[in-house]
């Protein structure tokens, strides 16, 4: 009995913990000036109004709507070529048999400790002709080695004997593929999926380096470029002039920003354990 | 998944050396203020008084321009209380002939505007123009990460803007100018400048910092104001407790004692310590240096009057008196804490305010904040740091033709237009009843908070003046009065006109000296590693290096 109630009571410790700041950010987000201003304009825990002005302020004008069509267009295309790649990837070299599969994996591997740098990264994209194109914040990223290990320990786990016995019923790889390893690795994909999907949704720095025209910008440089908004040095030669940014726009930020993941994430989380646990222990 | 290019983001020092612009730039340590002849990690230096033949001629402003009604005591700008009526056009023809459309790169601190298919401004003001000008624009915190990649991969657009404060963290920038950037010495250089009359009017001392490996490269864009910080306080709260600035340092401290009361949640400051170094007359020159009386060069860290400064810091954050959000961070959100009336006395860039008075008067009327006159905390006349490097430089791609290098100097030309022209007006408000109204004190519309983003001011420089505040009337003539007694006491420079690149271990040891800094004045290690910094400055830190180079740089500008 005493046992429960230490457990429900560490439990519920570390749900507050989790939880009160992500009321804090909710209501700091719906939070009037007046009300940040006697919060000595940091974050506000008990609401006294709502206010959407943060929100209004950041969904007007039309640059957040089309950065929010292009970070879903990038996150969403994003995620189908990085799971297309990743799978067949995973699917290949988790086959003893298969061509050169241990030289391929070493060199999947050997990116993990040596990484081309920054400027090179950038000669090769602009090279191949993706600047100031959407497919630049796809293609350098498409596929991530650790999800590609991930998945491939996945697949691992599949035993040989029933893709043999499909072998032997006529089937060829693509069709072992999709027919038997896919649907037995739904749980892996879901996850795997997740984690390349949070990742296009949160990624700014390839767009910083290689996009140019603010009107493809993905949400994450838009949302920032509105945090910082007060921090600029300030020109009497210059008109600045804009709201400076209060603490509620900033929470307002952070809301949009975690919202679409947070509305993904409980259809994915029963796939979440099992496909980490699964994937891990195998190499 | 992770984008292997994250990590190089910006953090939280950055933010805040942003916010004091120019107070980065002299006191906050690791910054030079230029590149040298001599370009390798020792350091560099090169004497500007020497490039007398490549600067531009000076020219006179256009005819007709207003007369400033708030005379500045020279070298400060002088300025308006209000707008003129009649706007002189500076420049009638178009400035673009070929419509080819021009590539340009320039930083913006605010929400991203709309790109020029998309943005009214952006139109309008390359019709007037001629050719369009399509601008990149990025965020300005992390421009640098920008500005590394594109020099690294040697892809520059057309018209590039290099914010003063970025130079110094551009590895080997004086070769990028050489590798990277066209001579603009054959276009501008005596009176070959007379044919863009506006950049002719820029200062000569603007020009000057602008030669790099003994050329003309880049075009300034001028500073309107030398000071590194200022030191700001809620006049309405001190006078509603019958109280006024402090005139002494006891009383800074006494005033510090008397408004702080953390039952109500208010504090006296936040981290003042560059102001209390320069209160007790501490160097800033050069990232912190002076000569002293035998000519040697001595750096701040190893000066009594910013041991004083440190110890009187300390006693400060030992009695309570700075606010605890202050304490537990490097800086802590400190605008928001003035504005809240969370502390009383702000340590800031001088740019804070404008920006702070017209902002929250609208949410508390009687919202009034001032600087605090300096003075001596050792007696004498006090010592104010600054200095008169550009805002940015504007630098054009090399290889470029003829003919497409003098377009671009037109149109940069048109850009530079001063106050009291058309040309300005449209350049800072855009289109009268579509971006700003009521042209006798314009105000931006919404649409003009959108889309204008200073994209065309960083593309241009000018003879600098102070324009008109509408929204707060008084802050004009405030400023020009503060300005006036403050440049009196303005530091002279040793090593004025000479162009310094510092040693590369003096610029690596410049944070964590800072951090050190930071903990020693918070109380988290003892007064007595002062001195140990002092002397890890010497010997482990480059400074000796630095100041063999200091040395030298006199002797061989022959000063």
């Amino acid at each position: 009995m005493v046992g429960s109630f230490l457990k429900f009571l560490a439990l519920s410790v570390m749900v507050l913990v989790v939880l009160i700041p992500m009321w804090s950010v909710l209501v700091t987000s719906l939070a009037s000036r007046e009300t940040l201003a006697e919060a000595g304009g940091s974050m506000v825990f008990l609401p006294k109004e709502i206010d959407f002005t943060a929100y209004q302020t950041i969904l007007s004008g039309g640059i957040v709507t089309r950065a929010l069509w292009i970070s879903t267009l990038v996150t969403v295309a994003g995620t189908a070529i990085s799971l297309t790649f990743t799978v067949l990837a995973a699917y290949g070299l988790s086959r003893p048999g298969s061509v050169g599969h241990r030289p391929i994996l070493f060199y999947f591997l050997l990116t993990f400790l040596i990484y081309p740098g920054l400027v090179p990264t950038y000669l090769v994209v602009t090279g191949v002709g993706l600047k100031d194109s959407l497919w630049s914040l796809i293609l350098p990223t498409a596929i991530s080695v650790f999800n590609l290990v991930v998945m491939r320990g996945f697949f691992q786990n599949i035993p040989q004997d029933l893709l043999d016995s499909a072998r032997i019923d006529g089937a060829g790889e693509f069709r072992i593929l999709l027919r038997i390893v896919m649907p037995l690795s739904k749980a892996v994909i879901a996850v795997v999926g997740l984690f390349y999907a949070v990742g296009y949704w949160n990624a700014w720095f390839n767009a910083l380096l290689f996009i140019d025209n603010s009107d493809k910008f993905p949400l994450q440089i838009v949302l920032r470029s509105m945090i910082l908004l007060g921090q600029s040095p300030q020109f009497s030669g210059a008109t600045t002039g804009s709201l400076p940014p209060t603490e509620s726009i900033k929470m307002a930020v952070v809301v949009l920003t975690i919202l679409p993941i947070l509305v993904i994430y409980p259809f994915v989380q029963r796939h979440f354990i099992k496909g980490v646990i699964l994937g891990a222990i195998k190499g | 998944m992770t984008s292997p290019l994250a990590g190089a983001a910006t953090n939280r020092r950055k933010f805040l050396g942003l916010a004091g612009l120019s107070a980065v730039s002299v006191a906050g340590g690791g910054l030079l203020t230029g590149c040298g002849e001599e370009r390798s990690g020792s350091g560099g230096t090169a004497d500007t008084g020497k490039f007398a033949d490549v600067l531009p001629a000076k020219g006179e402003l256009p005819a007709g321009l207003p007369k400033p009604d708030l005379p500045g005591v020279k070298p400060m700008p002088d300025a308006y209380s209000s707008f003129p009526t009649n706007l002189v056009d500076a420049i009638s023809e178009k400035p673009g002939t070929s419509g080819k459309e021009i590539s340009a790169l320039t930083p913006a601190w605010g929400p991203a505007p709309p790109g020029m298919a998309n943005n009214a401004y952006i139109q309008a003001i390359n019709a007037e123009l001629g050719t369009p000008v399509n601008f990149s624009t990025h965020d300005g915190l992390t421009y640098v990460d920008k500005l590394n990649t594109l020099l690294g991969a040697r892809d520059v657009p057309e018209l590039l803007c290099v914010p003063q404060w970025e130079v110094d963290r551009l590895p080997r920038f004086s070769d990028a100018t050489k590798a990277l950037f066209e001579d603009l010495t054959p276009y501008l250089a005596g009176d070959k400048v007379k044919a863009y009359p506006m950049l002719a009017t820029f200062p000569t001392e603007a020009w000057r910092t602008s030669v790099w490996n003994g050329r003309l490269m880049a075009i300034p864009n001028p500073t309107d104001g030398p000071f590194a910080w200022s030191f700001f306080y809620r006049k309405d709260l001190l006078d509603a407790k019958g109280l006024t600035y402090p005139k002494t340092i006891d009383e800074l401290f006494e005033i510090g004692k008397q408004v702080t009361d953390p039952r109500k949640g208010v504090w006296a400051f936040n981290d003042i310590t560059k102001m209390v170094a320069m209160l007790h007359k501490a160097p800033g020159s050069k990232t912190g240096w002076r000569l002293k009386p035998d000519g040697t060069p001595e750096h701040q860290l190893e000066t009594p009057e910013y041991k004083q400064a440190i110890e009187f810091m300390a006693k400060v954050f030992k009695a309570g008196l700075v606010h605890p959000d202050v304490v537990a961070t490097s800086g802590g959100d400190a605008k928001d804490l003035m504005e809240s009336g969370k502390i009383l006395f702000l340590q800031d860039g001088p740019g804070t305010w404008q920006g702070m008075q017209a902002e929250q008067q609208k949410i508390t009327p009687t919202f009034n904040i001032q600087p605090v006159p300096i003075f001596s905390a050792t007696g004498g006349d006090p010592l104010v740091w600054g200095d008169w490097e550009p805002i940015s430089w504007l630098f054009i791609r090399k290889g470029l033709a003829k003919e497409r290098v003098e377009e671009l100097l037109r149109i940069i030309n048109w850009c530079s237009a001063p106050f009291g022209t058309k040309e300005w007006v449209q350049r800072e408000f855009g289109v009268e009843g579509k971006h700003f109204t009521n042209p006798s004190a314009p105000a931006k519309t919404e649409l003009g908070f959108k889309e204008i983003a200073n994209q065309y001011f960083f593309i241009s420089g000018r003879q600098p003046v102070i324009p008109p505040a509408p929204e707060t009337p008084r802050y004009v003539s405030e400023l020009v009065a503060y300005n006036n007694a403050m440049v009196k006491y303005l530091e002279k420079d040793p090593w004025e006109g000479i162009k310094i690149e510092f040693p590369a271990a003096y610029k690596a040891a410049s944070t964590p000296n800072e951090d050190k800094i930071t903990d020693i004045v918070r109380g988290r290690r003892p007064l007595s590693d002062l001195d140990t910094l002092a002397s890890d400055f010497r010997s482990k830190n480059g400074g000796d290096e630095a100041r063999d180079l200091l040395a030298k740089a006199l002797s061989n500008g022959g000063k």
